[in-house]
C-alpha cells in the first residue's frame, strides 16, 4: 500500500528510478515517514534527495532510523509551525544542517559571532570557504570614491587588530 | 573473522593449472569448489558481495607494478609503488574504494604469472640502484588475507630482499601471520596494520579481525623481529572519536614498542561521488555516512578542513606523547593541510626517501 503511494507520488513529481529505488530500499517505517514528509512539503526530486541525504546522515551519526530523526523535537517543532512551504523548507534545512554537521555548525555559529563583533566598515563583507573547506578568508570592501576607500580601508585595518581575527583563523585551522 | 578464509568457489583457467600459485591454492581447497574453464573472466559474479567469496586464478594481462594513485590530485605523495598480485579481498569494509574501482570485476583475482610480475618489479628496482623504493601489496588487496592459500609472501619476501634498495610493506586488517612467522624476519619487511577504534571496526570493517586480534598479531610479528607499520586511515569522525582514537593509541602502544614502528600514516575518510552512491546502494555503511563529510577541492567528500585538521592534530599529539620520534605522515592530503598540522610541506621525493629509509631514527 505504502509502496504504491510512494510510486504514485514519485510518478507525479517525475522522480527518477534511482531515487525511487533508494526510497523503497528504506525500512518500512522510514518509507512511510518519508512519504508523509514529502507530501507535507510537496517535495520535488532534488529537495527530496537533499533531505534524504541529511536524514540518513543524521540517522547514521546517531545510530537511529530516519523516522526517529523526523520525530526529533527540533524537526517536529518546525513542521508544526504555521509557516509557508518555502519558509518551512528553509528552516528545516537549517535545523537538519545543525543535526547533520554539529561541529561544523558550531564553528560556523562562532565565526558569525566573531564577524559581528568586529567593527567593520559599512559595506564590508567577509566570506569563508564553502563548508569551511579551507583556511582562506575573503574580505570585500565597497567604496564609492578614492577618499571613501581610504577611510574604509583604515577602519578595516583598525578592526583587524582585534583578537577576534586570530580566533577566526584558529577556528578555520581546526583549533577549537 | 577472515582468519583462514575459505572461498566458496575457485575458478581457474585450464592453461594455469600447473602454475605454482595455482597448485598451492588447489592443494588447499576441496575439489568440488573448483571450476576449470578456458577463460576465467566468465567466472566474474555480477555483484560485489558475491565476488568476495569467489577466487579466480588467472594470468595478469596488464601491469603488475603501478605508482600509488594517491599522488594524482595535488596531494603530497610518498612515491609508493604498488605491486598487484591479488586484487580484491574477502574483507568488506564499508568505505573501501575497491567497491568502485573493481565494480565491474569484483571476484578476488590471484594472478598465476607471478614470475612475470617479479620480472617487472625487478627491472624497476635494478634500473634505479641509487633510489630507495617502498613496495606494497596492500593497495588492491589485503596483503595477508589469502596468504595461507597462495603462499605469496614466501615468494615475494625473498625476492624483494634480494634488492638492497627496496623495502616491502605487507598491509593487512587480519591476523593471518602464520606464513610470516615461518621466515627469519628482516628489517626491510614491514608488516602494517590498518586500525580504527573497535566501535568503528565493528560497524564498518566487516570480516576484518577484531582490533584486539590485529594488535595481538602486530605484537607477535614484532616479537618475532619484524618492524611494524601503523595506518590510522581512514580516521572516522563520530560522536566520541577523541575518546575512541585516544584509547586505540593507548592499546596499540601498550603492546608494541614504538622503536619497532617503521611509520605511522594518518588519513581521513574520502569518498568519490560514485563510491558514495555504491555505498548507499549496498547499505553496508553504518557509521561512516554520519561523518561530517563535505565536497573537497579534489571532488571527493572529506571531513571538512577544520575538523580534519583537528583530528590530525589530536592524533599527532597523542602519538608524539608516546614517542616524539615516530615517523608520521599524512596520506592524500594537500600541501596546505600539511603545512597547517605538520608544519612542513615535504617534496614527494623527500617524503618518499624519508619513508623508504624505513623510518630510520
Amino acid at each position: 500500500m505504502c509502496e504504491e503511494r510512494i510510486r504514485s507520488y514519485a510518478q507525479d513529481k517525475r522522480f527518477g528510478s534511482a531515487t525511487v529505488a533508494r526510497w523503497l530500499r528504506q525500512p518500512a517505517g522510514d518509507r512511510r515517514a518519508l512519504l508523509e514528509f514529502a507530501v507535507r512539503l510537496r517535495l520535488g526530486q532534488n529537495q527530496f534527495r537533499l533531505f534524504l541525504d541529511m536524514l540518513e546522515g543524521i540517522a547514521a551519526r546517531r545510530g537511529c532510523t530516519v523516522s526517529d530523526v523526523l520525530a526529533l523535537e527540533p524537526v517536529v517543532s518546525v513542521l508544526s509551525r504555521r509557516l509557508g512551504r518555502n519558509e518551512t523548507i528553509g528552516m528545516l534545512k537549517r535545523v537538519l544542517h545543525r543535526l547533520r554537521y554539529p561541529q561544523l555548525a558550531e564553528v560556523e555559529g562562532r565565526l558569525a559571532e566573531l564577524i559581528k563583533a568586529l567593527p567593520l566598515p559599512v559595506g564590508t563583507s567577509v566570506k569563508f570557504p564553502d563548508n569551511l573547506e579551507g583556511e582562506s578568508v575573503t574580505v570585500i570592501l565597497n567604496a564609492v570614491s578614492a577618499r571613501d576607500l581610504r577611510v574604509r580601508a583604515a577602519e578595516l585595518v583598525s578592526a583587524l587588530q582585534r583578537p577576534e581575527v586570530e580566533e577566526i583563523f584558529r577556528l578555520l585551522g581546526g583549533e577549537w | 573473522m577472515v582468519r583462514g578464509f575459505e572461498p566458496e568457489e575457485v575458478w581457474i583457467e585450464r592453461s594455469e593449472l600447473n602454475s605454482p600459485v595455482a597448485k598451492k591454492v588447489l592443494s588447499h581447497v576441496p575439489p568440488q569448489v573448483v571450476h576449470v574453464v578456458e577463460d576465467a573472466r566468465a567466472g566474474e559474479p555480477m555483484d560485489f558481495a558475491s565476488g568476495k567469496r569467489r577466487v579466480i586464478l588467472t594470468r595478469n594481462r596488464g601491469r603488475f607494478v603501478e605508482a600509488c594513485p594517491g599522488g594524482t590530485d595535488g596531494s603530497v605523495c610518498c612515491n609508493y609503488l604498488v605491486f598487484n598480485v591479488v586484487t580484491n579481498c574477502p574483507l568488506d569494509c564499508s568505505y573501501c574504494f575497491l567497491q568502485e574501482y573493481l565494480a565491474n570485476n569484483p571476484a578476488i583475482k590471484v594472478f598465476t604469472n607471478v614470475e612475470s610480475g617479479l620480472g617487472e618489479l625487478g627491472a624497476i628496482l635494478r634500473a634505479h640502484p641509487q633510489r630507495r623504493f617502498r613496495v606494497g601489496t596492500g593497495e588492491l588487496a589485503d596483503s595477508l588475507a589469502l596468504d595461507h592459500l597462495t603462499g605469496l609472501s614466501r615468494i615475494l619476501i625473498p625476492f624483494v630482499l634480494g634488492f638492497p634498495n627496496a623495502l616491502l610493506e605487507l598491509k593487512t586488517k587480519t591476523d593471518c601471520i602464520d606464513e610470516l612467522l615461518a621466515f627469519d624476519p628482516h628489517e626491510r619487511v614491514i608488516v602494517s596494520w590498518s586500525l580504527n577504534p573497535p566501535e568503528v571496526a565493528a560497524t564498518d570493517e566487516m570480516g576484518a579481525a577484531t582490533v584486539a586480534a590485529r594488535i595481538e598479531a602486530a605484537r607477535r610479528v614484532r616479537l618475532a623481529g619484524y618492524r611494524v607499520g601503523l595506518h590510522f586511515d581512514p580516521l572516522v569522525d563520530y560522536d566520541g572519536w577523541e575518546v575512541g582514537y585516544g584509547r586505540l593509541i593507548e592499546a596499540v602502544f601498550s603492546q608494541i614498542d614504538s622503536r619497532g614502528v617503521a611509520w605511522v600514516s594518518l588519513g581521513t575518510l574520502r569518498l568519490t561521488p560514485r563510491l558514495e552512491t555504491v555505498i548507499r546502494r549496498r547499505g553496508i555503511a553504518r557509521r561512516i555516512l554520519g561523518s561530517e563529510l563535505v565536497p573537497a577541492a579534489d571532488g571527493k567528500k572529506r571531513v571538512w578542513y577544520g575538523l580534519r585538521s583537528k583530528m590530525y592534530r589530536f592524533m599527532i599529539e597523542r602519538l608524539r606523547a608516546v614517542d616524539p620520534t615516530l615517523p608520521i605522515y599524512l596520506c592524500m592530503e594537500s600541501p596546505a593541510l600539511w603545512r597547517s598540522v605538520m608544519c612542513e610541506v615535504p617534496s614527494d621525493r623527500a617524503l618518499g626517501l624519508r619513508l623508504a629509509s624505513g623510518g630510520e631514527r
